[in-house]
C-alpha cells in the first residue's frame, strides 16, 4: 500500500511501527485494536479514561468476564502502547475465528441480540450503558455469543433515550424480523447493509401482518417513520441532540419490549437441505464405511481444528469432534446451518460453530477501503479441511472446472479430505437430470489429475457399497501462495 | 450527548424511543408491581420466567 501523509486526526494510522492496527477500527475515538508481532492488543485512549475506569471499578467487568459474556483480557505495560497518550493498553483473549452477523443464522442472530440486550441492562444495573450496539461486536465461541468490545461501555445517566437504539434495531430487530417473516435468506442483505438494514428498507419489506406485531409496529414501522419525518425537518440537529429524558422505568421498558420482540421472532428450519440427510442415497453399509474412512484420515491428519465445508446438518462435523477437533461447519444454506446450530445447542456440543457460506460466492473482503470487513479466505488457516460430498455440487451444478475446485481447497487448508462422486453416483445423475453432460473430464481420473499439481496423495480409500472414493490430501509447498 | 457518542444516534431515533418508551413504562411498571406483589403474596420466590431465559442457559 502506498504511503501517504497521516489524516490530520486522532485516527491511528494503519501501520505504526511494529503495530499493525486492525483496519475495522477506525471509527471509534475511545480506542483501538492493533496487532504487534502477531499479539492482539486494544489500546485505551484519552477521552474514554473516565469510562474504562468505571467500567472496571463497578464491578460490572468482573460480573461480565465472570459469567462468560464478555471476552476476558490481560493488563499489560502502558509502554506497549502503539500510539503517546494511551489510558492503559489491554491483551484480550484471543478467538479462534472471527465471523460476521451475514453470516449466522436466525438463532445465532437473535442470540446475539439478546446478548446485546443482557449487557445494556446490566450495564443499566451499574450506572452504565452500551455505547453501541454493532452485531459486530459479538462473536460465537464454545457454542454461546461473546461480546468483544470491552470499550463499549460509558456513564450515562439511565434518563437519557439510548443513542444506541437505532443501531440496535438496524443490525438486530429489522433483520430477524425479516428472517422470521419475510424469508430466512433475508440475512444476507446484512452483506450490503454493511451497518444494519435501513429501517425504512425493512419497514417496506416486511408483510403487512408484521404491524400487528406490537413490537414490530413500533421499534421498525413507527421508527421507520420517525426517521423520515426527522429526515424531512429543515433544521434536524438544532436542537443540538437534546431529544428529551425518559424514565428509568421507561429505559427498562424499552429493553424489555426489545427483548420480547427479538424473542419472540421464530423460524422453522424447513428446507431442501435441511431434509437432504435422510434424503440422501446411501445404504447403511455406505455410511458406515464412510463414516470409518473418514474418521481414519481425520485421525491420520493429525490437526486440531477442521473446516467442514457444505457440512449440511453436521453428521461428520459431529464426527470429527469425536476424534477431538474443533470444527467451522459451513453450509450455503441457512435453514440447514440453523437445524446444525439448533442440534449442537441441543446435543451442547461446544466444539461445533456452523455458519452460512456459499463456496461459490464466500463472504469478500468488504466495507471501509474493502480491509474492513475480512473475506472467507483471510479469516485465517484450519489444520484440515473436509469437502464430502461437495465437489459434484461445485463441478456439475456450478460448472467450476476441477483444477479450479483443487485451487479454491488448496487456499483454504494444508490438508485436504475430499469425497469425490462420479456420475453414475444417483446424487450426481441428480445433478445431470435437467442439462446436457457437458463435463466430460469429471471423471476419477480427471479428479486426480486436477488436485495433483497442488496436493500430494496421502490415502484414496473407495467406499463400500457405493461408487465413491474418499481423498486424503496433503498440500504440496509450491501451491502455497505468499 | 456526551463526547464520545461516534455513532449516530439519529433525530428521529431519539425522538420516537422517547414516545416509545413512554408509552411502554405504564403496563411495564404495573406488570412489574403487580407481579412482585403476586409472587409475595404466593411466596414461593418464583422469578419472572422469561427474565433469565438466557442466563439459565450460560454454562
Amino acid at each position: 500500500m502506498a504511503t501517504k501523509t497521516p489524516p490530520p486526526t486522532r485516527t491511528p494510522p494503519l501501520s505504526l511501527d511494529g503495530a499493525e492496527v486492525d483496519p475495522a477500527s477506525f471509527r471509534d475515538p475511545a480506542g483501538f485494536v492493533f496487532r504487534r508481532d502477531g499479539v492482539l492488543y486494544r489500546q485505551i485512549q484519552p477521552p474514554a479514561a473516565a469510562d474504562w475506569a468505571t467500567f472496571l471499578s463497578s464491578g460490572l467487568h468482573e460480573r461480565l468476564v465472570a459469567d462468560r459474556l464478555i471476552v476476558e483480557h490481560a493488563d499489560v505495560s502502558p509502554a506497549e502502547a502503539a500510539l503517546p497518550d494511551a489510558v492503559a493498553v489491554i491483551r484480550p483473549r484471543v478467538l479462534e475465528l472471527i465471523s460476521y452477523p451475514y453470516e449466522w443464522s436466525f438463532t445465532q442472530l437473535q442470540e446475539a441480540a439478546l446478548l446485546t440486550l443482557d449487557l445494556q441492562s446490566r450495564a443499566l444495573d451499574a450506572g452504565m450503558r452500551l455505547r453501541d450496539a454493532s452485531a459486530y461486536n459479538v462473536q460465537f465461541e464454545s457454542g454461546y455469543p461473546i461480546f468483544i468490545d470491552s470499550l463499549s461501555f460509558e456513564v450515562a445517566p439511565d434518563t437519557e433515550p439510548w443513542p444506541a437504539y437505532r443501531q440496535f434495531c438496524e443490525h438486530f430487530l429489522a433483520p430477524l424480523a425479516l428472517m422470521a417473516l419475510r424469508d430466512v435468506r433475508c440475512g444476507l442483505l446484512l452483506r450490503d447493509f454493511i451497518d444494519g438494514i435501513p429501517l425504512d428498507l425493512a419497514a417496506g419489506l416486511l408483510p403487512w401482518k408484521s404491524r400487528f406485531n406490537l413490537g414490530l409496529s413500533a421499534h421498525i414501522h413507527l421508527h421507520a417513520r420517525a426517521q423520515r419525518r426527522a429526515a424531512g425537518e429543515t433544521r434536524p440537529t438544532a436542537k443540538g441532540g437534546r431529544t428529551g429524558r425518559i424514565s428509568a422505568t421507561g429505559q427498562r421498558a424499552l429493553l424489555d419490549s426489545l427483548r420480547r420482540t427479538v424473542s419472540g421472532l421464530r423460524v422453522e428450519p424447513a428446507g431442501h437441505w435441511a431434509d437432504y440427510a435422510s434424503t440422501t442415497s446411501y445404504s447403511d453399509a455406505a455410511t458406515a464405511s464412510k463414516g470409518e474412512i473418514v474418521r481414519s484420515m481425520l485421525v491420520l491428519a493429525r490437526g486440531r481444528t477442521v473446516w467442514d465445508l457444505g457440512a449440511n446438518t453436521g453428521v461428520y462435523s459431529a464426527l470429527a469432534t469425536q476424534t477431538g477437533y474443533r470444527v467451522v461447519a459451513f453450509d450455503q444454506d441457512a435453514s440447514s446451518v440453523e437445524a446444525h446450530w439448533r442440534h449442537v445447542r441441543g446435543v451442547r456440543n461446544p466444539a461445533i460453530l456452523p455458519l452460512v457460506m456459499d463456496l461459490v460466492n464466500p463472504s469478500p473482503s468488504m466495507g471501509w477501503a474493502l480491509r474492513e470487513r475480512r473475506s472467507f479466505l483471510d479469516r485465517g488457516e484450519p489444520d484440515v479441511l473436509m469437502a464430502l460430498a461437495l465437489v459434484h455440487h461445485l463441478a456439475i451444478g456450478n460448472n467450476v472446472p476441477l483444477d479450479q475446485v483443487a485451487e479454491l481447497l488448496a487456499r483454504i487448508a494444508p490438508r485436504a479430505i475430499v469425497e469425490f462422486v462420479p456420475k453414475e453416483d444417483p446424487m450426481a445423475q441428480r445433478l445431470l437430470a435437467a442439462r446436457p453432460d457437458i463435463f466430460e473430464r469429471y471423471t476419477i481420473d480427471g479428479f486426480r489429475d486436477a488436485f495433483g499439481p497442488l496436493f500430494r496423495l496421502v490415502r484414496e480409500s473407495p467406499i463400500a457399497d457405493s461408487p465413491r472414493t474418499l481423498f486424503l490430501f496433503d498440500r504440496r509447498e509450491s501451491a502455497v501462495r505468499s | 450527548m456526551p463526547l464520545l457518542a461516534y455513532i449516530d444516534p439519529g433525530s428521529g431515533s431519539m425522538l420516537v424511543q422517547v414516545v416509545i418508551a413512554g408509552i411502554l413504562a405504564v403496563p411495564f411498571f404495573f406488570r412489574r408491581t403487580i407481579g412482585d406483589g403476586w409472587r409475595r403474596i404466593r411466596g414461593n420466590g418464583h422469578k419472572d420466567p422469561t427474565a433469565d431465559e438466557d442466563a439459565s442457559a450460560k454454562p
